[in-house]
C-alpha cells in the first residue's frame, strides 16, 4: 500500500490555507507525522480519510485516484482514530464496537473474534462490559483505536492514539501499531516526539500547511548534529538571558548546578560541550532553527 | 443491532423528558369533550416529535464520531438512520396512546357517543386518532432530522421546524390551507365524522415523507 500526494492544497472558506502545494508519499509501515498545532496534519488526515475534498492536487492509494466515484472503494480500506471523539457513552464496550464492526460490514463472529484480539493486545479485556462513559480518557482512546482496527484496514490513520495513556500503555499501543503495520501502512500523527522514535523510520514535518522535512529519522538527527550543546549556568538569571539568545530545549539542576540543553546553528562563544541529539531535539532545530 | 440503536438514540432523559411532556399536556390542556382529545395532542405532540428526532443523525456530528461513519457504507448508514428514525417514532407514538389514556383519567371528559350525539365511539375516535398521528409524528420527526442534518445542528433543524409549525398550525393556517394544512386532524369539522376530507392534509404529510425519505441519502452523503 502506497499512498501520493501531488501538488495537494486545501483551503477553507474563509480564504485559510491550511495544506499548500505540497507532494509526499507515504510507504509501507509506520509512517509519523510531526507539526506544530496549527501545522495542517489534521487537515492533511481529513483529506486522506475522504472526510474533506481537496482544493485542487491529487491522491491516489495504490494507484486508485482519490475522487467521488472511487469513495467507495477507497473508504472500505481506510480505518480511522480522530483527535477528538466521543464514542457512544450509553453503550459497553463490548457493544460499541460490536456496533461500529457491523456499521463497517465486518461479519458478526469474525467481528467479536477481532474485538477479542485487539480487546486483549489493548489490555480491555476486563473493561469490556463497562460503559463508555465509565471509562478514563487514555481508556476510550484505546477504545477508538480498536475501532479503526476492526475492518483491518490497509491504510490506518491515527491522530494523536496516545494521549492521555500512560508509559507503559504508550509502549503496548505502539509495539500494537508497529505489528500492525508488517505489510500496510499507517499514519501516525502526535506530538509525542518519542513514540514517533520508537515506531517509525519515516517521518514528515509538516509547518503552515507545507512539509518542512520528509525521510527518514536518522537523516533528520543527523542534520541536527553539532548543532546541540549542553552548559551550566550559575543562576536563574543567566538562564533567562541564555534563554533569550539560544533556543533551550531541557533545564534541570545537576549536582546543585543548573544545566541546560540548547540548541544553536553556530557554536557559541560560551563554555559549553556537544551532546547527543535526540528527535525532539533535531525537530525543534529544524523548525525552530533552520525553518 | 435494533437494542443497540435504541440504546443509542433513546437515552433515559430522553424518553424521561417526553413522558413528562405527555403527562404535563394531558394535565393543563383542557378539554371538555373527548372527541376533543386528538385536537389538544396532535400539534404539541409534532412539537415533542421535532425535538424528539433532531438529534438522530447530528449526534454522530457532535460527537465527531460522523467522521469515521464517513467510510462505512452508506447503505448500512441509512439503515442505521432509518432504524433509529423507527424506533423513536414507535416510542412517540406509543407515549401519544398513552396520553390519550391519561386525558381520560385526568379530566374525565363528556362522551357524545353515549349520549347519543355523536355516530363515533370512543374506540373508534381512538383508531382514527393512531394512524392520524402516526403520520403526524413521522412527517415533524424526519423534517426536523432532515433539517438538522441539513445544517449539521439539531438547534437549527428544531428551529426551522417550529417557523413551519407556527404557520401551519394558525388560523392563517386553517385559512389558507384548509384539507391540505400538516394539522388537518385538528382542524377538521369533529361535528360531521363522516367527513374525512382532512385525510388530504395526511397524505400530504405522506407524500412530503418520502419525498425527504429520499432526499436523506443525498444530504448525509454531502453533509457527511
Amino acid at each position: 500500500m502506497s499512498i501520493k500526494i501531488k501538488d495537494l492544497t486545501v483551503t477553507f472558506k474563509n480564504k485559510v490555507t491550511a495544506i499548500n502545494h505540497t507532494y509526499l508519499e507515504i510507504p509501507n509501515g509506520v509512517f509519523g507525522l510531526l507539526g506544530e498545532n496549527g501545522a495542517g496534519k489534521t487537515t492533511l488526515m481529513r483529506v486522506l480519510t475522504t472526510v474533506l475534498a481537496p482544493t485542487s492536487g491529487t491522491i491516489s492509494m495504490d494507484g486508485i485516484l482519490y475522487c467521488e466515484e472511487n469513495y467507495p472503494k477507497i473508504q472500505r480500506q481506510i480505518g480511522y482514530l480522530p483527535q477528538e471523539i466521543d464514542l457512544y457513552p450509553g453503550l459497553t464496550v463490548q457493544e460499541c464496537l460490536e456496533y461500529m464492526g457491523d456499521l463497517a460490514g465486518v461479519p458478526k463472529e469474525e467481528c467479536r473474534k477481532r474485538i477479542r484480539y485487539y480487546l486483549e493486545k489493548t489490555s480491555l479485556t476486563e473493561h469490556r462490559k463497562k460503559k463508555m462513559r465509565q471509562l478514563s480518557g487514555g481508556m476510550k482512546r484505546r477504545v477508538g483505536l480498536v475501532q479503526a482496527l476492526l475492518n483491518e484496514p490497509e491504510f490506518l490513520i491515527v491522530d494523536e492514539p496516545t494521549t492521555g495513556l500512560d508509559p507503559e500503555e504508550r509502549i503496548r499501543i505502539r509495539n500494537l501499531l508497529v505489528d500492525f503495520s508488517e505489510n500496510r501502512t499507517v499514519l501516525f500523527s502526535t506530538h509525542v516526539v518519542e513514540d514517533l522514535a520508537a515506531t517509525c523510520n519515516q517521518l514528515a514535518v509538516m509547518k503552515k500547511g507545507k512539509f518542512i522535512y520528509t525521510g527518514s529519522m536518522t537523516e533528520l538527527v543527523e542534520q541536527a548534529q553539532g548543532h546541540v550543546w549542553y552548559c551550566k549556568v550559575a543562576d536563574e538569571s543567566e538562564a533567562r538571558k541564555m534563554e533569550q539568545k539560544y533556543h533551550v530545549s531541557a533545564k534541570q539542576f545537576v549536582n546543585g548546578e543548573l544545566q541546560l540543553k540548547f540548541i544553536s546553528p553556530f557554536r557559541p562563544e560560551i563554555e559549553c560541550r556537544p551532546c547527543e541529539v535526540t528527535l525532539e531535539d533535531a525537530y525543534i532545530y529544524l523548525s525552530n532553527i533552520r525553518n | 443491532m435494533i437494542m443497540t440503536e435504541g440504546k443509542i438514540s433513546l437515552p433515559a432523559y430522553k424518553l424521561a423528558y417526553a413522558f413528562c411532556f405527555v403527562v404535563i399536556l394531558s394535565l393543563i390542556r383542557g378539554i371538555s369533550f373527548s372527541f376533543e382529545i386528538g385536537i389538544a395532542m396532535e400539534a404539541p405532540m409534532a412539537a415533542l416529535a421535532m425535538a424528539f428526532c433532531a438529534d438522530t443523525y447530528t449526534q454522530e456530528i457532535t460527537s465527531k464520531r460522523s467522521e469515521i461513519h464517513r467510510l462505512y457504507p452508506m447503505k448500512r448508514r441509512l439503515a442505521s438512520i432509518g432504524l433509529r428514525m423507527v424506533l423513536q417514532e414507535i416510542v412517540l407514538l406509543a407515549l401519544s396512546a398513552v396520553g390519550y389514556g391519561m386525558f381520560y383519567g385526568f379530566q374525565h371528559p363528556q362522551y357524545l357517543y353515549i349520549a347519543g350525539q355523536s355516530t363515533e365511539s370512543e374506540f373508534q375516535m381512538f383508531l382514527i386518532f393512531l394512524p392520524a398521528m402516526a403520520v403526524t409524528l413521522w412527517f415533524w420527526g424526519i423534517l426536523s432530522n432532515l433539517l438538522a442534518c441539513l445544517f449539521r445542528n439539531m438547534w437549527v433543524g428544531i428551529g426551522c421546524g417550529i417557523v413551519l409549525w407556527l404557520v401551519t398550525n394558525s388560523t392563517l393556517g386553517e385559512k389558507l390551507l384548509g384539507n391540505w394544512n400538516l394539522f388537518s386532524y385538528t382542524f377538521r369539522n369533529v361535528m360531521d365524522p363522516q367527513s374525512f376530507g382532512w385525510l388530504y392534509g395526511k397524505v400530504l404529510c405522506l407524500l412530503l415523507c418520502a419525498a425527504m425519505t429520499l432526499m436523506t441519502p443525498k444530504i448525509i452523503k454531502k453533509r457527511g
